[in-house]
């Protein structure tokens, strides 16, 4: 009875609002900047599909939360005998976040470009003759969706209903666009609570007030809308739901609702993920999110397991015959393990005496791994100069817990490489003194920030404020080791107490977004502060940031980005490796009696798997497989010869001795899950 | 004596063999209706015991409702049995506890356990008051097999005490790209994978002299008669091993979402949690009943009672809630004589991803998991022989022979009279020419003998009425209205909780893991302002948060305590005061504003 009649109260004062002020409200709108709407994002895969149809099929791989279709687009030439699904692939990722529709641009553009290029470009056409490529447009369509309804609201999470405050009620207390401008911005209201103040720089603007210099707070800032439920909170309790790109399986955060009760706990994050398993060949990832893991590597995670020497705990370590309080490495404890013939027929690696010891996952790059991520990201700066989007550097975040890129390098163990292709520019800065900020060291290779020398590294310290027992020399070490890597030392410096940013001191955090929505945008990012009379808070202002200001750009600031990743993506998909065999030989060594040598090139740029790859048992071992007929009989050598893994470019040599007839065939099998197999017939005679 | 065993054993094997359904007995019911008589003496294969609960759910309509809550990989339906009186209260109203069994496919005695269960139950509601009382005030919810496929494969096909563990969704285990190509071969045709040895007189494994059943390790200066050659099979797809890819390969108790590792770090977790039919229907059965606060799944072997931790990354299980585990877990150990209460992570090893951290941390419900059965074999006793192992290193490696050590040896000689040993026998094998087969078969190791078997059952059904008995029991203890001078009504009630477990698990409330209790008016009333007594010499009140004719409570009620609620009401007439919790029960008491 009562809900009702707050609700009669807040239409007649809506509408009355609307009377009064019926200019400045009705004005603003979310600016219209020509995004693909899902519809539009389906048509246009149908289109695809339709010019290209021998190279294209479209298809479902499952439902969003709220039933919308995750469409998948397989591209792929039927030239070959080898059945698509079978070819090492790509995947293309994007908008796990809902937010990040430049990312759903850039795919359908990188699968239009590659399409165009079937049958123009060699390089092109050989690739879809022999490989696949997955595309994803969109993985989140809930949010999605959220971009183009009114009013607009940043949304990042599905529609899964989920009850935030945990009050028995779902969904029950959401946002309100009070103003009637589209648009969910922000309430400032005086409050004796209130710990926030007017920036005095730029009275359009919120800062924390600071008591250390006298100043009292203010405010209260809360976004629009009302407490629907009377529970003394305002929009505690919105519709939906879960992160998609939180929901992955790496480093999970649990006891977080917007990450989901349990990791893939969400239909999408579950479609994507049997999709991938579905198809072990996808040899590397492209990801179009917030998250740029080339310019920033820095991973997420605390510990650093596994890899170090550890303890065995007493009650193992006398039946193992090792010290109690000695370390050991875990290779140290697998020998022990199976000299102790105790643990029977299981076979022991390293990972067994992880997982026995509960040592927990990887948390860190592998350093083979980083290496060449580091090669990469040499060449992706130089390109992002080139195209004069070297800005994006400046901002870049790493992958987060639970995401979608995280899980494809420390589970999947495939290369990923993720782009955020735009961020809202920072004008330069002048006032830096420092030769060195942070932020230039995160970008640097630890090559190349070893290449500082020592002074500048010591310099660099100094200025940061950087403890005593931190030193130059240590720090180097440290790097050389790669116990720490020049990200990382930078974030160190700027999440220390006092640590110095490369913004001037007073400067308000969002100016800069101010100034991208007076200049760029003409105004139209910023909604000014208007009073409103707010029926739980008495009279509040309206006004702030215009949501997806952050995120997503007018189209025509985006072009450059577009393109330039684009020609990016594709120089990537040039490097996946390639196995060939180089040469056979078979030496007569008696009668019936042959020596089979076989040379096998990995003749791509990145090694056959990443370590993490073999680490995380996602990437098989190459098999070369001898197949003997009835009459050839092995002499020396495996009929199954395992090999890790072939770096870029590196070769390898099989022999086998063999008996068999003169004049007969033998054949040869290279094969492994991610790269396409090779057969060679090989003629003893 | 012997011969009686020896019948009984038979008789369970024909059991076993049927494929059918099984000839289960019929006998009178105390109200004079027709009930199934089960034994628990033989293990029931899946038709058995769909034939067993069918029949149970057709003599007791008003007590059980049967449910197939999903279905396995190769298509069995996973049964649960929900016990309700119904006449006491709908089941949504009523703390709930939870059985499952045989999550292992080869850990087949689960399964007779939560099925004895249900029986008890059933067949002594109307004649034992404890278990009436039970059944008026709780809910049970079973699941005699959550793995089926394996169940069955376990039961009727060739295979060794160990597997399968895992579910049957063809996997590749040697990450070849072909799926379950090569697993052990019944060379000797005998209906279990035994081992396989070779004579070889520089071989490091003997006869014992006194026992040539029993195959032993050398000790330094002593002549070796055998090598070893693992479980019996050949290398059915020629890479060169044998029996490196049978059938499944993954351990769905380390599929469950919570503290969920990948592969590499938790051998057998799958892909992603839940990825398994099997799990997906546990998950969602328990979820669909969040009025469930206890809950109990069974394993073999070892004689444990187990609680989370899983892993040491949790941490330690939180102060109040370790002492509900504490209490129902020492009361255990005295209903299991021989098992022991410890932690997963600290007395026996990690587990990432198991259905008990699951249960507890993210759904808060008090969990156990019991490792059924031990070896209890001859002479020696387990104290005696772990001393000895000890004692001296050499005689302890000895011990660890795969095909057996002593003791087990021969007890399956002298007190199971051989029938699940097998003789070493020649056998020409493709690979390794001449070797011998011989070991002990797949029933004997792990699982009961059949004179066993109802003691299991009984004792380990005994600790899960027990745990059901000690979840929250919730009254209304005083209720004490007051009309004062505003006109208002002044409303004391004490809500006690008679038993150990609390209404809200102490982690539940820190982490927020369900809606909070509350307590409601309804009727003309209106609650204008409320607190917790938390002095009631001094009149001391917390206020709580009131929202017009409820308000909640955080932490619910705790195990063996109360909480003293002051309202204050606005209203007239005869009104219905409600304490309402997901996972306590539901109270509700008219009380008249005078």
């Amino acid at each position: 009875m009562s809900r009702l009649k707050v609700t009669r109260i807040i239409l007649i004062l809506m509408s009355l609002a609307i009377f009064i002020f019926p200019l400045p409200f009705s004005g603003q709108q979310k600016p219209d900047y020509k995004y693909k709407s899902l519809a539009e994002v389906t048509s246009s895969l149908k289109k695809l599909t339709a010019k290209y149809a021998n190279l294209c099929q479209l298809s479902s791989i499952g439902k969003s939360y709220g039933g919308l279709e995750i469409y998948l687009l397989k591209m792929a030439a039927a030239q070959n005998k080898v059945k698509p699904e079978d070819r090492q692939s790509v995947l293309v990722v994007a908008n796990s976040e809902g937010v990040h529709l430049p990312g759903t641009e850039a795919a359908l553009s990188l699968a239009e470009t590659i399409l165009n290029a079937y049958g123009v470009d060699k390089y092109w056409t050989d690739f879809l003759n022999e490989r696949s490529i997955y595309i994803i447009p969109v993985v989140n369509p809930d949010a999605v969706s959220a971009y183009f309804s009114t009013p607009a609201l940043e949304r990042t999470h599905n529609g899964h209903p989920v009850d935030e405050d945990n009050d028995g009620l779902i969904d029950e207390d959401g946002p309100e666009d009070l103003n009637g401008d589209g648009l969910i911005t922000m309430m400032r209201v005086k409050s004796p609570e209130g710990h926030w103040i007017i920036d005095p720089e730029e009275p359009r603007l919120m800062r924390p007030a600071d008591p250390k210099k006298g100043e009292k707070g203010q405010y209260l800032l809360y976004t629009e809308g009302y407490d629907n439920d009377a529970d003394g909170q305002i929009n505690e309790d919105g519709p939906g739901g879960v992160e998609i790109n939180r929901n992955f399986l790496h480093d999970f955060e649990y006891y977080n609702k917007k990450a989901g009760l349990y990791p893939a706990s969400e239909p999408e994050t579950q479609a994507l993920l049997k999709f991938m398993f579905d198809h072990n060949n996808i040899a590397a990832i492209i990801n179009f999110s917030t998250e740029n893991n080339l310019l920033n590597m820095q991973q997420t995670g605390r510990a650093r397991a596994g890899a170090e020497r550890v303890r065995v705990p007493g009650r193992y370590a006398t039946f193992l015959g090792l010290e109690p309080n000695t370390e050991y490495s875990l290779k140290e404890i697998a020998e022990a393990m199976k000299s102790s013939g105790m643990v029977g027929e299981v076979e022991i690696d390293e990972n067994l005496v992880a997982t026995f010891l509960g040592l927990g996952p990887a948390m860190t790059f592998d350093r083979s791994d980083q290496a060449i991520y580091e090669e990469l990201q040499k060449e992706y700066k130089n390109g992002l100069k080139e195209f004069g989007l070297d800005y994006l550097e400046k901002n870049t975040r790493g992958v987060g817990q639970g995401s979608f890129p995280a899980f494809c390098y420390y589970q999947y163990g495939v290369p990923v490489f993720s782009f955020d292709l735009w961020q809202v520019p920072e004008p330069k800065k002048s006032e830096i003194k420092a030769g060195l900020t942070p932020d230039m060291i995160r970008s640097m290779s630890s090559e190349e920030f070893l290449g500082l020398g020592e002074e500048k590294i010591a310099g660099f310290l100094q200025e940061q404020g950087a403890p005593p027992n931190l030193n130059a020399g240590m720090v180097i070490k440290m790097v050389q080791s790669g116990q720490m890597t020049p990200a990382r030392m930078a974030e160190m410096m700027e999440k220390k107490p006092g640590g110095a940013g490369t913004r001037p001191k007073n400067e308000n955090p969002e100016a800069y977004l101010l100034n991208y929505s007076d200049t760029v945008l003409k105004g139209k990012g910023f909604v000014d502060w208007k009073v409103f009379n707010h029926p739980d808070l008495g009279q509040v202002e309206i006004g702030g940031f215009v949501p997806y200001l952050r995120q997503v750009p007018p189209l025509d600031q985006l072009q450059n980005s577009l393109k330039f990743h684009i020609q990016f993506s594709q120089k990537l998909m040039q490097k996946l490796p390639v196995l060939s065999v180089k040469e056979t030989k078979a030496e007569k060594l008696g009668t019936g009696i042959y020596r089979v040598t076989v040379y096998l090139q990995n003749e791509g740029w990145l090694p056959t798997s990443l370590a993490q790859g073999r680490r995380s048992l996602t990437a098989y071992p190459i098999r070369v497989s001898l197949k003997l007929n009835e009459q050839q009989r092995l002499f020396a050598g495996r009929p199954v010869e395992m090999i890790p893994v072939l770096q870029g470019g590196e070769s390898k040599k099989l022999e086998w001795t063999v008996q068999a007839k003169k004049g007969s065939n033998l054949k040869v099998i290279v094969w492994s899950n991610r790269i396409n197999p090779v057969e060679v017939t090989i003629k003893l005679d | 004596m012997n011969k009686t065993i020896k019948k009984i054993i038979c008789l369970a094997f024909i059991l076993l063999a049927a494929t059918s359904s099984s000839p289960v007995l019929m006998a009178q019911s105390g109200k004079d209706r027709p009930a199934p008589r089960l034994t628990f003496d033989h293990f029931y294969n899946h038709a058995e015991l769909t034939s067993a609960l069918k029949q149970l759910q057709t003599a007791y309509p008003e007590l059980m409702e049967l449910v197939s809550i999903g279905k396995s990989y190769q298509g069995r339906d996973i049964w649960a049995a929900i016990i309700n009186n119904k006449k006491t209260g709908p089941a949504e109203r009523k703390p709930g506890f939870y059985i499952d069994g045989n999550v292992h496919g080869n850990e087949i005695q689960g399964t007779e356990v939560a099925l004895y269960t249900v029986y008890y139950l059933l067949t002594k509601a109307g004649k034992l008051e404890a278990v009436d009382r039970l059944l008026s005030d709780r809910v049970f919810y079973i699941v005699p097999t959550m793995n089926p496929d394996s169940r069955d494969y376990f039961l009727h096909l060739a295979t060794d005490s160990n597997s399968p563990r895992s579910g049957l969704a063809p996997y590749d285990d040697d990450r070849d790209g072909l799926l379950d190509e090569d697993g052990p071969d019944d060379l000797d045709g005998d209906g279990s994978i035994t081992y396989m040895r070779k004579r070889d007189p520089k071989g490091n494994y003997r006869s014992n002299p006194d026992n040539p059943m029993i195959m032993e390790l050398c000790l330094p200066g002593e002549r070796g008669e055998f090598i070893f050659l693992g479980s019996e099979g050949i290398d059915n797809d020629g890479d060169g091993l044998i029996n490196e890819d049978g059938p499944g390969g993954y351990d769905m108790n380390r599929n469950f979402g919570f503290n969920w590792q990948p592969n590499y770090v938790q051998r057998g977790s799958g892909p992603y949690p839940f990825s398994w039919p099997e799990t997906r229907a546990i998950r969602d059965f328990i979820m669909e009943h969040p009025n469930i606060i206890g809950a109990q799944t069974f394993h073999n072997n070892g004689g444990l009672i187990l609680r989370g931790p899983g892993a040491r990354n949790l941490g330690d299980t939180l102060p109040a809630d370790r002492q509900v585990y504490d209490f129902i877990g020492k009361k255990g150990e005295m209903i299991l004589p021989g098992y022991r209460y410890i932690v997963i992570y600290k007395d026996m090893y990690t587990v990432y991803g198991g259905s008990v951290d699951f249960i507890y941390s993210l759904l808060g419900i008090f969990t156990f998991s019991n490792e059924l059965d031990f070896e209890q074999y001859v002479g020696t006793s387990r104290a005696e022989r772990t001393r000895t192992s000890e004692a001296e290193e050499s005689t302890a490696r000895r011990r660890f022979s795969p095909v057996g050590n002593p003791e087990e040896i021969i007890y399956h000689q002298l007190v199971l009279m051989g029938e699940q040993l097998v003789e070493w026998k020649p056998y020409k094998h493709p690979l390794y020419g001449d070797i011998e087969i011989g070991g002990v078969k797949k029933m004997g190791r792990r699982v009961p003998a059949s004179f066993q078997l109802p003691e299991t059952c009984h004792r380990n059904a005994a600790f899960c009425l027990y745990h059901a008995d000690q979840l929250p029991r919730l009254n209304l203890e005083e209720v004490k209205v007051k009309r004062l001078d505003s006109g208002l009504f002044q409303i004391d009630v004490r809500v006690g909780n008679k038993q150990v477990t609390p209404s809200i698990s102490a982690l539940a409330a820190q982490k927020k893991l369900h809606r909070p209790d509350m307590i409601k008016v309804k009727g003309k009333a209106r609650i204008i302002s409320a607190g917790i007594l938390t002095d009631r010499f001094r009149e001391l009140t917390e206020p709580v948060k009131v929202r017009k004719d409820y308000f909640l409570v955080e932490n619910g009620i705790p195990g063996f305590g109360y909480v003293d609620f002051r309202l204050l009401v606005d209203g007239s007439g005869e009104i219905d005061l409600i304490y309402d919790s997901l996972k306590g029960g539901y109270l509700e008491k008219k009380i008249g504003l005078k």
